[in-house]
């Protein structure tokens, strides 16, 4: 079983100010997304349970994010190989270009089963992994929560709105997964160690078929503010009791609490 | 049980520093670090003496992402009513090679570990080290999260608290006496403001010492560094002296009112505050420093006490830096011996005796045992702004002569027995 799963380096949310409406990006951390270590821990426990298979992790590097670092982690929490796919070019691309990237990127590797978190942490469109298996005319399963090996295949439980959804599919197959799915094991020191020894390749355009003019992204963004708010100024007066209430008002009336 | 040349227990500067020259000579060596990366957990207030260490990793501090250059120093003395600042402004700080720089620690020590990378080094983050591995005395590696790592030599510089090696028996447990409470707010200020409040030209940066008024009068004083688009604004004050305080006083409240106080105002008026954090500092001097080495361990950066409050300069990372590469040569050179005794480690004590770092600290023995005179805190600063003030009155009646009014402020509060028992006192620093 040849397992792929995708993981995008995001910026660590906690990290980042906000300033005039725009994020703060220098000096900012950039980390594994919540959800992609959730398809990497869905990736070991179906490889640990299958008794056998290799689990390679993919990612696309953008400008300044530390890819190899991000690849490192994950081979650490237990991915086999790691390919890494970087090109300056990518600095501009979107999502239509990062799943052309990705697909090419699987063809090289060869693959049964594609694993994505279902949207990455920053800026969640969630297109990536159903593009990537439009592109390479795989079937696939979104909002995973469990993933069950089978002859030759998954099966897969999906989380929807009032019920459960239950799928059965043959490899090759695309899954994305939800949060719900699992809970993404934390490296040991020595796992942590043994990962900088495991293979790590590194993949250019060229080496995937492709060149600057196929990542030339086809969207612009011309605006991305964050939202504002003016203060209140609502001075709450009485002895702390009496304060809190109608606070406590204040904010089930704006609809901050008991939503 | 896995086996490399190097654990660096701790990746601050003495842990990156000592890293950077084993990674440089091919060492395996493994940094293990608590925080989510280099420079979450640390804090300086901060300016880097660059001067003392330039030569030790020549090829550094040329790409280093330092604040700016300090070339003007500001003191103030504040006294009730008055104060006394003093401004240098030299040439010579403010031509390159600059002897000091500010600097965010967030920021130089993640870069100071990507160069540890670079040169093949390992840095693990997010883990934490449990214990040390003894064997019949020797250090032989450590703990971390269930498992055991195997060194030659395992350097411990895992910050001011010494947990692990006061745990391990290697050093004494921290007291209260020997050490200070450090914290400040980072205040995001646009540099052009920065450079006008300062009379700084653009990149140039300033560090401002407040003495009095500030703490008080507990043993202590007030800082100001200025960054690229901040400022460093913050408080050291004594642990002891804190808790000996007949009026208690929180440490916030120390800070909001030197905020609030007339002189302070106007220079962080339109700030806006973006972090504030706190740091445990060692002023123990080279009394508290401990053994230094043993068999199969190092001690060096704020675990082994090296820093130095020496009143108008306040050092610690220029040491840590330091004693991270004489940690490193010792442990190559013990590579080469084959040999990690403690007596074949002994050569990283003698380096850094023979070095500016425990020099400088033996030349400042006798300094914290002086700067625990409260009056220094109160009754100087104060009495140098009396001086001044008298000096530049013009009163409704006739005035003195200039040299009877300073003869007059120098016999009022200097010429007693009290304070030059003390200036004597003080010849010793």
């Amino acid at each position: 079983m040849n397992i792929l799963v995708f993981v995008k380096t995001n910026p660590d949310l906690q990290m980042i100010r906000i300033k005039d409406r725009q994020p703060v990006m220098e000096a900012i951390p950039y980390k594994v997304g919540d959800l992609e270590k959730n398809a990497v821990e869905a990736a070991i426990q179906l490889r640990d349970a299958a008794g056998g298979g290799t689990i390679t992790a993919v990612c696309l590097a953008e400008a300044n994010r530390r890819a190899k670092e991000t690849l490192k982690e994950v081979l650490a929490m237990g991915a086999d190989e790691a390919v890494l796919v970087t090109e300056p070019a990518l600095e501009v691309a979107d999502q239509a270009a990062v799943a052309l990237v990705l697909a090419k990127a699987a063809e090289k590797t060869g693959y049964d089963l594609l694993l994505f978190g279902e949207g990455s942490t920053d800026n969640y469109t969630g297109q990536v992994g159903p593009r990537v298996a439009e592109i390479l005319g795989v079937p696939q399963i979104g909002y995973a929560r469990k993933i069950t090996g089978t002859e030759g295949g998954v099966q897969v439980e999906r989380s929807m709105d009032e019920h459960i959804e239950v799928l059965e599919a043959p490899f090759p197959v695309a899954v994305t997964v939800v949060s719900e799915i699992n809970e993404p094991r934390i490296p040991s020191l020595m796992n942590i160690m043994k990962a900088g020894k495991k293979p790590l390749a590194e993949y250019s355009l060229a080496d995937l078929g492709l060149d600057a003019t196929s990542v030339v992204a086809q969207k612009a963004i011309l605006s991305n503010l964050a939202e504002e708010q003016d203060r209140k100024h609502i001075m709450f007066d009485g002895d702390p009791a009496a304060q809190a209430e109608a606070f406590v008002n204040a904010l089930l009336k704006e609809g901050v609490l008991g939503r | 049980m896995e086996k490399v040349d190097c654990i660096i227990v701790g990746g601050g500067l003495a842990g990156l520093s000592a890293a950077y020259g084993l990674a440089s000579e091919g060492l395996e060596v493994i940094v293990i670090e608590r925080g989510d990366y280099s420079g979450a957990k640390n804090v300086t207030g901060g300016r880097l003496y660059v001067s003392p260490i330039r030569d030790l990793y020549p090829e550094l501090w040329k790409a280093a992402p330092f604040e700016r250059p300090v070339t003007r120093e500001f003191v103030t003395l504040m006294g009730d009513g008055a104060h006394t600042t003093i401004e240098l402004a030299s040439e010579r700080f403010a031509t390159p090679a600059y002897q000091s720089y500010t600097v965010l620690r967030a920021r130089f020590d993640q870069w100071f570990a990507d160069q540890v990378m670079e040169k093949g080094g390992m840095v693990i983050t997010k883990n934490r080290v449990d214990d040390l591995l003894l064997e019949g005395g020797k250090v032989i590696g450590i703990r971390a999260g269930g498992d055991d790592i195997g060194a030659d030599v395992t350097i411990i510089a895992e910050g001011v608290l010494g947990l692990l090696s006061s745990k391990a028996g290697l050093r004494e447990e921290p007291r209260p006496q020997d050490h200070a409470l450090g914290y400040k707010e980072i205040i995001e200020l646009p540099p052009g403001v920065i450079q006008d409040r300062w009379h700084l030209n653009e990149g140039e940066g300033a560090a401002h010492l407040f003495m009095g008024g500030v703490t008080r009068g507990l043993m202590g004083g007030g800082f100001l560094y200025t960054n690229k688009d901040s400022i460093s604004l913050g408080i050291v004050v004594g642990m002891e002296a804190m808790r000996q305080a007949p009026d208690k006083v929180d440490s916030y409240t120390l800070l909001d009112e030197f905020k609030e106080l007339p002189q302070i105002k106007p220079l962080v008026e339109g700030g806006t505050i973006v972090e504030y954090s706190a740091h445990a500092i060692a002023e123990g001097g080279i009394a508290k420093v401990p053994k230094l080495y043993g068999d199969g361990y190092l001690l060096a950066g704020d675990t082994a006490g090296l820093s130095l409050n020496a009143l108008v300069t306040v050092r610690g990372m220029d040491f840590a830096i330091a004693s991270g590469y004489y940690a490193a040569r010792a442990v190559i050179d013990a590579k080469e011996r084959d040999d990690f005794t403690a007596a074949s480690l002994a050569q990283y004590e003698q380096s850094l005796r023979s070095s500016f770092v425990l020099k400088d600290l033996e030349t400042a023995r006798y300094i914290p045992h002086t700067i625990e005179n409260p009056r220094l805190f109160t009754h100087y600063p104060q009495a140098v702004s009396n001086l001044m003030e008298q000096v530049f009155t013009i009163g409704p009646g006739p005035s003195k002569k200039l040299s009877s009014t300073v003869m007059g402020g120098v016999r009022k509060d200097f010429l007693n027995l009290q304070t030059l028992k003390e200036l004597y006192a003080m010849r010793k620093i």
